[in-house]
């Protein structure tokens, strides 16, 4: 399973970077942490021309908060991601959500900006990016530009990024303290990819939801918010039923695509389970239980 | 020997293995491992299609990129090679290539073999290489493909049932007639595989010079069946050298693993250059010519109403995949234990082989006999549900009892020994049964929570015959009866042993060790000051290789016999070298001494010196040296009868075992989880008993892996869906739970020590036990669990179909 | 043919320097190149941790980790263990233990379980085994590597 020839690049700055991109627009493409990249070139399901490796593009290593906002470098290691107090104080649910990503032998390479921009529908940093209302910048030779997330994912494995763009930082905005988090996903196996998960926010006021969001990912095309049921929460007192409900208002949305670890059928149900858990365990949080 | 368990100084011994410091320091010589100067790299062009013709290749492109060497096509290899070596019911008319010829038969069959300077370069030519199939409607469905107006897989059949026998033993017509209760049931066992890290691979050089073509390779079994080989690859019979080399693992799919030899020497006797052909992970999970079974089972048990098995009817369709390389051997094996640990006194086996468009069946850890055991078990627990009878008393009422070995079973094959209560009792204990049926019930009333307690009684066969694979046939083609193992046991001049072993025994089971400690045990050495090595073909005696759990015992066999002639030889040596009389010595402590005068005596050390150099101090009949071979065979088999009704001694060296998990499901999502799983197994005198446990625990992890996680996913098309690792689930460390592990021995009569064979165990009793426990946890609910793998969403079908939700 | 590259990596304390082709892979490299051959290939898709070996003093898989991507880093394989002829208390522990049968996921198993004892010296049997699920065996079922680890530890916290 060797990969098919190719050029390989690396520069060392953004700079260098965007203008390779620009050279070469669509036989390029970017190698960031490899881990997804490498296996479909093992499987020669493609073959890049040029790779241009961002791993030397140290400048894009990063993690800081921008008054409260997380501005995360596209080519921060996900073990990095795993690490950072800042990451835990400002959007604990990446970190929670990045634990679940495969093996830490994979998170040692694996980078944020790698996975958000490989916009795999089962995978899980494009899904918290979804539910924080993340933004993404991206930049070319001639500037940049911020995408929200939910116009950055366009379909599986598709991102909004023109070929001379390319994916830099990652943004999450923080939300008012108190939230609570719940990232939860159901694998097969300890550390398989996602028959699907849910990233859930929920801030309380009192008893009542004033603001949450729930996003999952491996239950459609890209990740996907499921506004229907962030609805109907809004508002209520959280309690077993509103939660169930939401639970079903979600799931008919939903249109998994065809997995041989599970049928789309089984997806949804797996979904209305865990946006249901989800949702228990963020309202435990947002109390200080548990 | 007969000496007890206490007599014994190193067999019985957990000592650590005589194999590891290689592997630990990175140096375990494995075949990609392994380059010779020149070598050329060979890869395959694979077929998209599950059935189609192939209607023209164009090789042109392929062949001109630089660092391509030669470009075979399967018609050019149908030139340079016969058909493979294949054991089937009709090799004529199911006839297997290296690669295929005028149709692709599954998903990944060679098509055209590319050799290059690297395998890089060969896998760019393959890319290159445009072949034009005519795709044909592909035969899937086991069940489907018996219809009449089936696409055929291999049309000179003229059917995709390629072969189909009903044995009859015992009155079972009566038995079922008398019976008070009879239960049926449809099981489904869907196919999974071994999957070693480790492919199958061979390097390949061919001497012009000289004629002989050289082989190394992770595979070599049934050494002496490898003329066949030789015929495939036009080479006469003796200028084939085979070599082996360690095997990363293997749990049967390194059995007579030949194609990646024949495709290897085939390239080195074309291209005049040595040639490595090693599959790559696709072609291994597409190609490799070692799924595991793959069964429909109509089955009937009838019980009276006290519990008693009567007698057992299935009717079981195997679906062989698109070739039949070891014929039914699989369906031998279930026969080998076809009433499991129960005096059932008659049996109706009716299999039916079914020709399909997936990669062949070959071996995997229990070879057949493991699914019949999930099969049994599952229907045992179905009587003890219809009589509302605990499922542990069901089975401690119906167990063959000690005094009743060696016990012959309805189909001819003996059981050597066994005491099933006192594993079964040591498996409740450490289970603690009890404790878990109050925990089972407290934590569904406090919690609502489902747990259930599964338990698994059931054989391990060890040490096959090869009339198992013949008996199916009135008039058989090759009624062979030889499945030998030998060793060479030399002592040099200095008292030093070396043994040679003669097959590929390495898989990760522990022959090295085994015979390590068994000269020790034989010459009061050191294991560690024991040095084995293995040799090739050319210089090989016949050696048949591990599967089936054989290689400790017939080590042991081999081991005795050579110790034995190295002890005759050395006592005369030591007769004149002490002035003695021959029958006045015995072995005594490392050497030979005069019996009853024990300091009268001569080391090993200096009889070996005297055998090597000294050869006028010694008597002229003696030659020099002190050396021995052994060609050791099965202790104990029959031939079948004339009319089949008897099938004769087969498997007769038979382990037990009983496994009790406890899981909980999640009925939400149906993911099953462990909570404790205690396992007693029964596998006669033990030589290495950590080594042993090994197994057994990775056993059990891959009858995990085929319970809850592994399936070769094919579709209506015939697409292998799941041909990586990110979709066809191997356990890791978080699926298999820690297992608490006890031992019973209960010696065989009829091998070495009493050894039994027990490296397959793990795997023959887990899926049972797990089905069992699954369906305990969701007894509230009315499941049924007859389908594995129980992925999570099979569990929620059957828990939803149970609530009348579906 | 993909482009060459120079590239000059230090491999158990030892500096190479080489000319490869871009799109071979770092065990490929330190197999064919090197000669190092305890790092073993299993799948070539980045699953299973055969080829796990320290990059930097992070574990990686090196099926998916180019050679060129190696050029100035420190590479620990299972060949720089052992030290002047002896294991490493691992690699003891491991053959105490019988935490190995065919061998074929042991070099890796060795280079993870390394790692997590430099992360936590001290670790539960759980920890253990969540830690080494990072690479797949196929022989042993992981109770005896989770031994292994916890026996090597504790070697080497009394060495």
């Amino acid at each position: 399973m060797k990969p098919a020839p190719f050029h390989y690049h690396a520069p060392t700055s953004t700079g260098e970077a965007v203008e390779l991109l620009a050279e070469f627009g669509d036989r390029g493409r970017v190698l960031a942490g490899g881990q997804s990249l490498f296996q479909l070139m093992n499987f020669r399901v493609v073959k890049p021309e040029n790779l241009i490796d961002i791993n030397p593009v140290t400048e894009l290593d990063y993690i800081r908060s921008d008054n409260g906002t997380l501005a995360i470098g596209a080519r921060t290691r996900q073990s990095t991601l795993e690490r950072s107090r800042e990451a835990a104080e400002w959007a604990t649910l990446m970190v929670e959500a990045v634990k679940n990503v495969a093996h830490p032998s994979v998170r040692n390479r694996g980078t944020v900006g790698g996975s958000v921009a490989y916009a795999d529908p089962a995978s899980e940093l494009p899904a918290v990016v979804l539910a924080m209302d993340g933004e993404l910048v991206l930049t070319r030779g001639q500037g940049q530009r911020t995408l929200a997330a939910a116009d950055f994912f366009r379909g599986p494995y598709t991102n909004a990024c023109s070929a001379d763009e390319l994916l830099t930082e990652v943004r999450l905005p923080p939300w008012p303290s108190g939230t609570g988090h719940a990232f939860l996903e159901f694998q097969r196996k300890h550390g398989s990819y996602a028959l699907m998960g849910t990233a859930v926010l929920v801030h309380l006021d009192g008893d009542s939801i004033d603001r949450v969001a729930i996003s999952l990912c491996g239950v459609d095309e890209t990740p996907v918010r499921a506004h229907k049921a962030e609805e109907l929460l809004t508002g209520n007192a959280s309690s077993e039923e509103v939660f169930e409900e939401a639970a079903e208002a979600a799931a008919p949305e939903l249109k998994p695509l065809p997995d041989p670890k599970g049928s789309p059928e089984y997806r949804r149900k797996l979904a209305k389970v865990y946006i249901r858990r989800a949702l228990e365990l963020a309202v435990r949080r947002a109390k200080g239980e548990r | 020997m007969t000496e007890t368990r206490e007599e014994r100084k190193w067999v019985g011994k957990s000592i650590q293995r005589v194999e590891d410091p290689k592997f630990l320091l990175g140096r375990g010589g494995y075949i990609d491992d392994f380059g010779l100067e020149g070598m050329l790299h060979a890869a395959l062009v694979r077929s998209p299609h599950a059935h189609a013709r192939i209607k023209n290749i164009d090789v042109e492109e392929a062949r001109r990129l630089p660092g391509v060497i030669a470009v075979v096509t399967g018609t050019e290899a149908a030139e340079l090679c016969d058909p493979m070596p294949d054991f089937g019911p009709d090799p004529a008319s199911h006839e297997w290539r290296c690669l295929a010829v005028d149709k692709v038969r599954n998903v990944g069959e060679g098509v055209v073999a590319v050799v290059a300077e690297s395998r890089d370069t060969a896998e760019d030519a393959c890319d290159l290489v445009d072949v034009e199939y005519e795709p044909l409607a592909p035969v899937v469905d086991p069940e489907a493909a018996m219809e009449e107006d089936a696409e055929l897989v291999h049309e000179m059949v003229g059917s995709n049932v390629a072969f189909e026998r009903n044995l009859i033993f015992g009155d079972v017509d009566r038995d079922f007639a008398e019976a008070d209760v009879v239960v049926e049931d449809r099981l489904r066992w869907r196919r999974s595989g071994g999957q070693p890290l480790e492919t199958v691979g061979a390097v390949a050089s061919y001497d012009p010079g000289t004629g002989m073509l050289t082989i190394h390779e992770n595979s070599l079994s049934f050494t002496s069946y490898l003329f066949m080989l030789a015929g495939t690859l036009k080479v006469p019979s003796n200028k084939l050298d085979i070599h082996p080399h360690p095997a990363g693992g293997s749990f049967g799919s390194k059995l007579w693993a030949v194609k990646a030899a024949a495709i290897a020497g085939m390239l080195s006797k074309a291209t005049g250059k040595p040639v490595k052909y090693l599959e790559d992970r696709v072609d291994n999970m597409t190609n490799c010519d070692h799924h595991g079974s793959d069964r429909v089972y109509y089955a009937e048990l009838a019980a009276t109403n006290d519990g008693t098995l009567k007698s057992l009817r299935v009717r079981v369709i195997d679906d062989y995949g698109a070739y039949m390389q070891f014929g039914v051997g699989h369906h031998g094996n279930a026969l080998a234990q076809v009433v499991g640990p129960y005096r059932i006194g008659s049996v109706q086996y009716h299999v039916q082989a079914v020709l399909t468009n997936k990669c062949q069946q070959g071996a995997y850890r229990g070879f057949g006999s493991e699914v019949h055991n999930w099969m049994l078990e599952r229907m045992v627990d179905l009587v003890a549900k219809e009589l509302e009878m605990d499922p542990v008393e069901i089975r401690r009422k119906n167990f063959i009892q000690p005094d009743q070995f060696p016990y012959f079973i309805p189909d001819g094959n003996v059981y050597d020994s066994g005491d099933y209560e006192g594993v079964l009792d040591k498996a409740l204990e450490l289970a603690d049964y009890d404790y878990w049926r109050e925990e089972q019930k407290r934590l569904r009333e406090e919690e609502g929570r489902h747990i259930g307690i599964g338990i698994c009684t059931a054989q391990e066969r060890s040490v096959f015959s090869a009339t198992e694979f013949w008996f199916w046939f009135d008039e058989p083609a090759a009624p062979v009866t030889s499945t030998p193992e030998s060793v060479t046991l030399q002592v040099d001049a200095a008292g030093n042993v070396t043994a040679t072993l003669y097959s590929c025994a390495f898989w990760g089971n522990s022959p090295e060790t085994m015979v390590a400690q068994l000269v020790a045990e034989e010459f009061d050495v050191q294991p560690h000051q024991v040095n084995v090595v293995y040799s090739g073909t050319s210089q090989g005696l016949p050696a048949t290789g591990p599967g089936g759990s054989r290689t400790t015992v017939m080590l042991a066999g081999a081991v005795e016999g050579a110790s034995q002639k190295i002890k005759e030889k050395a006592l005369k040596i030591a007769a004149h070298l002490l002035e003695a009389a021959p029958e006045d010595l015995e072995w005594s402590d490392g050497g030979v001494a005069v019996k009853g005068s024990p300091a009268q005596r001569k080391e090993l050390a200096e009889i070996a010196m005297s055998a090597h150099l000294f050869k006028h101090q010694l008597p002229t009949e003696i030659e020099s040296g002190l050396a021995a071979d052994q060609i050791y065979d099965h202790p104990y088999t029959t031939m079948p009868s004339e009319d089949r009704k008897d099938l004769g001694v087969f498997y007769p060296i038979m382990g037990h075992a009983c496994h009790i998990p406890v899981v909980e499901v999640d009925v939400e999502t149906g993911l099953v989880k462990f909570l404790k799983y205690a396992a007693v197994h029964d596998a006669g005198t033990l030589v290495n008993p950590r080594s042993l446990n090994g197994h057994i625990i990775g056993g059990t992890a891959q009858g995990i892996g085929t319970a809850l996680l592994e399936e070769y996913v094919y579709d209506e098309e015939g697409q292998l869906a799941n041909a990586s690792y990110q979709d066809y689930l191997i356990p890791s460390a978080m699926e298999v739970p820690e297992l608490v592990i006890g031992h019973q021995e209960t010696p065989s009569p009829y091998t070495v020590h009493g050894i039994k064979g027990g490296g397959e165990g793990g795997r023959m009793m887990a899926p049972a036990a797990i089905a069992s426990a699954i369906e305990d946890a969701l007894k509230s609910l009315g499941v049924r669990v007859n389908e594995l793998p129980a992925t999570p969403e099979r569990v929620l079908d059957w828990i939803e179909e149970a609530k009348g939700l579906e | 043919m993909s482009h060459r590259r120079r590239i000059s990596v230090v491999v158990n304390g030892s500096r190479h320097e080489s000319e490869v082709e871009a799109r071979k892979y770092l065990a490929e490299f330190l197999r064919e190149d090197l000669g190092l051959v305890g790092t073993h290939i299993g799948c070539e898709h980045g699953v299973c941790g055969a080829c796990t070996v320290l990059m930097d003093g992070a574990s990686v898989r090196s099926c998916l980790v180019l050679a060129v991507q190696a050029n100035e880093a420190e590479i620990l394989t299972v060949e720089g263990l052992a030290r002047d002829g002896q294991m490493h208390p691992l690699q003891e522990a491991f053959w105490e233990k019988q935490g190995l049968q065919c061998g074929y996921c042991t070099p890796g198993m060795l280079v993870r379980a390394y790692e997590l004892l430099r992360e936590d010296p001290d670790p539960t049997a759980e920890e253990v085994r969540e830690g080494m699920s990072n690479n797949l065996c196929r022989c042993t079922g992981y109770q005896y590597i989770v031994e292994a680890v916890l026996d090597g530890a504790e070697r080497m916290r009394n060495a």
